[in-house]
């Protein structure tokens, strides 16, 4: 569930079919990850799952798994 | 748009792409912090209002440089944030001594200065003020971060040009909350101090400015009668029964909407109404409800009857001879306002809100937004004018010819040239004009008034008057010598209020400029048309002057040119012409 939400959010900011975005997706091989967009996808994410993420963790979300990771263990 | 979450902005935004066939509306970012999640809100709202945008942000904390890079742009808007600055100095800042604060303060005085030499020229300018929200917190007495502030801020003030518009962002973190509008966590990490909900907001304040830019605001205002200017439905509840009272629980909010329309029709917007009723129980309630502040002599134009609204709406635009995307429309009933959503989606809707109370402010917001709020005593004037206009149509009747008619209305024109006095209407009619604009060039006062003191440019202003009163500024004419052909003068701009079309007023106008050009000793005279969606009524205007149309090489224009030699004016002999020229 959450998964999916956020492979959507990720293709809304980095522009690309969500399709293209796999499970071993991160800033390593999606061209347009760069750092502003790396801020802009924080905020989506903060909107979506209506979560504020922690500060020490704004900067290591840098692959989906991660991202999920982090996310599942605020909302737990 | 204020409710929108960020990926959604991202897709509407992405959809509307290639959605808008115009001229690219180029807008310049200069910040010395990062804005990101700017752009993508600032294109949204372009491209919801029909302005294509491009925009380029200039690179981090390089606000005078890019002043330079980027000056030629439509709109340049400048993040000049406090934080940035103070992060910068190595002490704390109330512990800073003299001579390093006057130091910073003389070098940011500096910067300032030279940010809007280098900007004087550009069309349109957006400095957002400096403030101390940031550092605040000693709430009895004055720190030095936020006398520093006070100073910038009156310096700002002091020395910003005519193209500077400052906006201020101690208001806007009063209206959204200081602790919504910053996030530390990314200004630490990224330089990135504004939230997304600053963004929507900041971006919704700015909007007027190019909205005013491109031609884009509002000249009327049309009210539907029940349950928008009173409450209740006066076929059914009887003058008796409805209310405007300004001491009744709900009654008062509709007289405050009736005296922000009241200020309207003073300030030179169109007010209208447009009502399913009998006409003759609204006129009774204009005339003789004590509560009623609007009255007969504020309302332009009325159309009260059981016609359908869109057909109302179209009939109003052509009557005033505005475009239809003129109109913002108010009412109350839901489906009246997908009505027109739908079949006319060109008019702002306004629809009264369920919780009254919020009535009156809804309506002042979309008044700031849409409605150009300088106050310019011609703005003042026009309600009468409109008025005036109808008593000439009603008098048309009455003769047998046109030219009998026109001849009657006894027309005098008077042509002032590089009047300085009339800098700001005549910048205003370049932005407002769309119909009768052979060019639709757009030029801020700062640019108009550059065209005056330069010897290469005329820029002739014309003023009408008839029998019935003075029209006013409404025909401006800007020609420039050509840079490869000295004996040769191009007509940048010709333009004319639509309120004085229909009388060959532009006939005599132009032979009269022509005229004088010759005067000047210019032998040859070119001229482009160049269509828009709103100016086909002047696509044969130049043929029908006397100008020849050159071969058709670029399809996006008509160029003409002109012996002036060989020139012949129209005669149009019942209008007087007096002129002003130096």
């Amino acid at each position: 569930m959450e998964n999916k939400k956020i492979k959507q959010v990720m293709s809304a900011v980095f522009e690309i079919p969500v399709e293209s975005i796999s499970d071993d997706a991160s800033s390593d091989n999606i061209e347009n990850w760069d750092s502003l967009r790396h801020l802009n996808l924080i905020l989506a994410l903060e909107e979506e799952f209506g979560v504020s993420i922690p500060d020490e963790e704004v900067g290591n979300l840098v692959n989906f798994k991660l991202i999920e990771l982090v996310i599942n263990d605020i909302l737990k | 748009m204020e409710n929108l979450k960020y990926t959604e902005i991202l897709q509407l935004n992405k959809a509307l792409v290639g959605t808008i066939q115009s001229k690219p509306y180029e807008i310049g970012v200069l910040s010395n912090v990062t804005v990101n999640s700017f752009e993508e809100v600032l294109e949204y709202s372009c491209r919801l209002n029909q302005i294509e945008p491009k925009v380029e942000i200039g690179n981090f904390d390089n606000i005078v440089q890019d002043s330079v890079v980027l000056k030629n742009k439509d709109l340049i808007i400048i993040f000049y944030d406090v934080l940035n600055i103070v992060d910068q100095i190595s002490e704390f800042f109330e512990d800073l001594e003299e001579e390093k604060y006057n130091n910073l303060k003389n070098k940011l005085f500096t910067e300032i200065d030279i940010i809007f030499e280098n900007l004087s020229n550009t069309a349109s300018v957006i400095f957002n003020s400096f403030s101390s929200a940031y550092y605040n917190n000693n709430n009895v007495q004055v720190s030095k971060i936020e006398t520093f502030v006070k100073e910038l801020n009156a310096y700002l003030e002091q020395k910003k040009t005519n193209n500077v518009s400052i906006v201020n962002i101690d208001k806007l973190f009063a209206h959204i909350g200081f602790k919504q509008s910053i996030d530390y966590r990314f200004y630490h990490s990224s330089k990135a101090p504004y939230t997304f909900a600053f963004f929507k907001n900041y971006v919704a304040a700015i909007k007027t400015v190019f909205l005013r830019n491109t031609g884009k605001l509002k000249k009327a205002i049309i009210f539907d009668c029940d349950n928008t200017l009173w409450k209740g439905v006066i076929g059914e509840d009887g003058i008796e029964g409805i209310d405007m009272s300004p001491t009744s629980k709900s009654g008062k909010f509709y007289h405050l909407v009736q005296r922000i329309a009241v200020f309207l029709s003073k300030r030179g917007v169109i007010v209208g109404l447009c009502s399913k009723n009998n006409d003759q129980d609204v006129l009774d309630v204009l005339r003789n409800h004590k509560d009623m502040i609007l009255k007969e002599e504020h309302i332009v134009i009325k159309k009260v009857n059981w016609v359908d609204k869109a057909s109302n709406l179209r009939a109003i635009a052509s009557e005033l001879n505005i475009g239809i995307d003129s109109l913002v429309f108010v009412d109350d009933s839901n489906f009246e306002i997908n009505l027109i959503k739908e079949q006319v989606p060109e008019i702002l809707t306004i629809q009264v809100p369920t919780a009254i109370s919020d009535y009156p402010d809804l309506i002042l917001k979309n008044i700031y937004t849409y409605f150009n709020s300088v106050l310019n005593s011609d703005d003042a004037k026009k309600t009468e004018l409109y008025k005036q206009q109808f008593e000439r149509e009603n008098s048309k009747t009455a003769f047998n010819s046109i030219e009998g008619y026109l001849a009657s209305l006894e027309i005098q024109l008077t042509v002032v040239k590089n009047d300085k006095v009339h800098m700001q209407r005549i910048a205003q009619l370049t932005q407002k004009t769309n119909q009768f604009n052979l060019t639709t060039y757009r030029y801020t006062e700062s640019q108009v008034d550059h065209f005056m003191a330069d010897k290469k440019h005329e820029v002739y202003a014309m003023f009408v008057k008839d029998k019935f009163g003075d029209i006013g500024l409404t025909g401006v004419c800007i020609a420039k010598e050509d840079e490869k052909d000295p004996k040769n003068v191009i007509l940048d701009s010709l333009l004319m209020s639509c309120r004085i079309i229909g009388r060959n007023i532009e006939f005599v106008f132009v032979s009269h400029i022509i005229k004088d050009l010759a005067n000047k000793g210019y032998q040859t005279l070119t001229a482009d048309y160049i269509p828009t969606k709103k100016n086909a009524q002047v696509e044969g205007f130049y043929d029908k002057v006397g100008l020849s149309l050159i071969e058709n090489i670029d399809v996006t224009k008509k160029h003409y040119s002109l012996n002036i030699a060989n020139f012949e004016p129209k005669k149009v002999d019942y209008i007087k012409i007096n002129t002003e020229l130096v």
